[in-house]
């Protein structure tokens, strides 16, 4: 699965970070930076929760 | 009172006396949620709207901006008389925008509202919250509203833009009349458009004037960002720019005066959570989660499909709007255990009380801050509060207000 963050979107609210530490990181500029592009499997659940709480809605799963 | 049976033919969702009189439609929007949760609603002096209950369609909806732009109709608004269809708003702000032009005024201020950023005002907003219940202890009854729940956002958003301290009461008169226009109390003897134009011109020329005195002498505050700020390389026209005002003004003071009033109103109605709280003050994220989501302070927002399409299986044609009603959203049963129950250890909690995509509220982490604190202090100060008499609710379908709440109480002095 690739991750894609919409940095447009993203203001720095933190949720993904808090559901998928692995994946996400939100540093000073206030974007969510991606640790990694293509997260194993194992943390698909977790993507998918940072998805949902994302309150701008700027995450998106292309598979 | 008395029990009426609730039909798709009776009921009654928008007009502005039914939340005067009993606050949310809490037994008509679970109706609705169960038997039509896309229905269409006729109402006098407005244009019918798609009534959209649950969580999940709103949600949708959300995250699709250029199918459902909010800029044709920004919420449900009932006049008091019939009134000319489709009026222009008399402002241009992020309510009435839409992307990518939305996304240019947002990012204006939006780093202002971050996590990281809200997180460096929290010693300024502790100092308010403390003054402001100092000048209540001692006493053995207060209004918690007047004495305490509005004060504490007005002071912080009035800091946060640079307004100084001799015009905050005025500042506040304006915010009651822009969204209680429809109010008595607010109205001053007009009508409700003349009581909400008083105001927004008031705003307008106090912002003008602030606005020139920042750009010669700017400060580190979001008035002198707004009065420097450029969008697509060229400065901001005036118009968007006191619109800007008006809205961070009004939304700044609102919905948190009325997260407070309704977050203290439930703990005093479930004691237990009171006594949960107070045993354990750890639980105050959750608690203050819970109630953003059982206040649920803004009611509805609307947006209008710019295509044909589909929502639930019903056909919504282009041009049609749709009515977010967000304190539904929260008691969804699909999402939600026990909905109708105020727990305020709740996990997880995926309210949408502060909407959710383009238009996410943008003051959503100071609002989280306010409450975090002042619940904080209430909790640490406050022997105990109970209603001295019955609330008296805001006439509004569009913000959920308590404009007095008579409380006796006992509140301590603040721990040195």
């Amino acid at each position: 699965m690739k991750v894609v963050v919409d940095l447009k979107l993203c203001e720095g609210n933190q949720r993904c970070m808090e559901a998928a530490p692995e994946v996400f990181d939100v540093r000073e500029d206030d974007k969510a930076h991606l640790l990694m592009e293509r997260p194993p499997e194992s943390l698909r659940e977790k993507v998918k929760l940072a998805m949902r709480m994302c309150p701008r809605q700027a995450i998106t799963l292309e598979d | 009172m008395e029990q009426r049976q609730i039909t798709l033919e009776n009921l009654n969702i928008i007009g502005p006396d039914y939340y005067a009189k009993n606050g949310y439609p809490h037994a008509e929007w679970t109706y609705l949620r169960a038997h039509d949760p896309v229905h269409w609603t006729e109402f006098p002096n407005t244009d019918p709207f798609w009534a959209i209950t649950k969580h999940a369609d709103i949600v949708q909806i959300a995250k699709q901006p250029k199918l459902f732009s909010i800029v044709k109709r920004l919420l449900v608004f009932v006049p008091d008389q019939p009134s000319e269809p489709d009026p222009v708003p008399p402002f241009r702000h992020l309510l009435n925008m839409d992307p990518p032009e939305h996304g240019e005024y947002r990012s204006i201020v939006s780093r202002r509202f971050t996590p990281r950023a809200v997180r460096e005002l929290e010693p300024e907003i502790d100092r308010i919250a403390r003054e402001v219940l100092d000048g209540v202890t001692g006493k053995t009854q207060c209004d918690f509203v007047t004495d305490v729940s509005s004060r504490v956002p007005l002071a912080v958003i009035a800091e946060l833009l640079g307004v100084p301290r001799k015009d905050w009461d005025q500042l506040f008169r304006w915010t009651n009349e822009t969204i209680g226009g429809a109010d008595p109390e607010f109205q001053d003897g007009t009508s409700q458009d003349e009581t909400f134009e008083r105001a927004r011109l008031g705003l307008f020329q106090y912002f003008t004037d602030l606005v020139n005195e920042k750009t010669k002498r700017p400060a580190n505050d979001i008035t002198s960002i707004v009065a420097a700020a450029s969008v697509n390389g060229t400065p901001m026209p005036q118009f968007e720019m006191l619109s800007y005002f008006l809205l961070l003004v009004v939304a700044g003071n609102e919905t948190t005066r009325n997260a407070t009033t309704g977050g203290l109103l439930a703990l005093i109605e479930n004691r237990e959570q009171w006594d949960r709280l107070k045993k354990n003050p750890a639980l105050i994220k959750p608690a203050v989660e819970e109630i953003v989501r059982w206040t649920t302070p803004v009611i509805q927002f609307a947006r209008t499909a710019t295509e044909d399409t589909e929502i639930r299986g019903r056909k919504i044609k282009a041009g049609e709007s749709v009515c977010l009603f967000y304190p539904s959203a929260n008691r969804d049963e699909e999402v939600f255990d026990n909905p109708c129950k105020f727990d305020i250890g709740r996990d997880p909690n995926p309210h949408i009380a502060f909407g959710i995509g383009e238009h996410f509220c943008l003051g959503a982490n100071l609002a989280r801050l306010e409450l975090e604190v002042i619940f904080r202090q209430l909790v640490e100060r406050m022997e105990y509060a109970e209603l001295a008499g019955p609330v008296e609710r805001l006439r509004s379908s569009f913000v959920g207000g308590i404009k007095h709440m008579p409380i006796k109480m006992k509140l301590n002095p603040a721990r040195q």
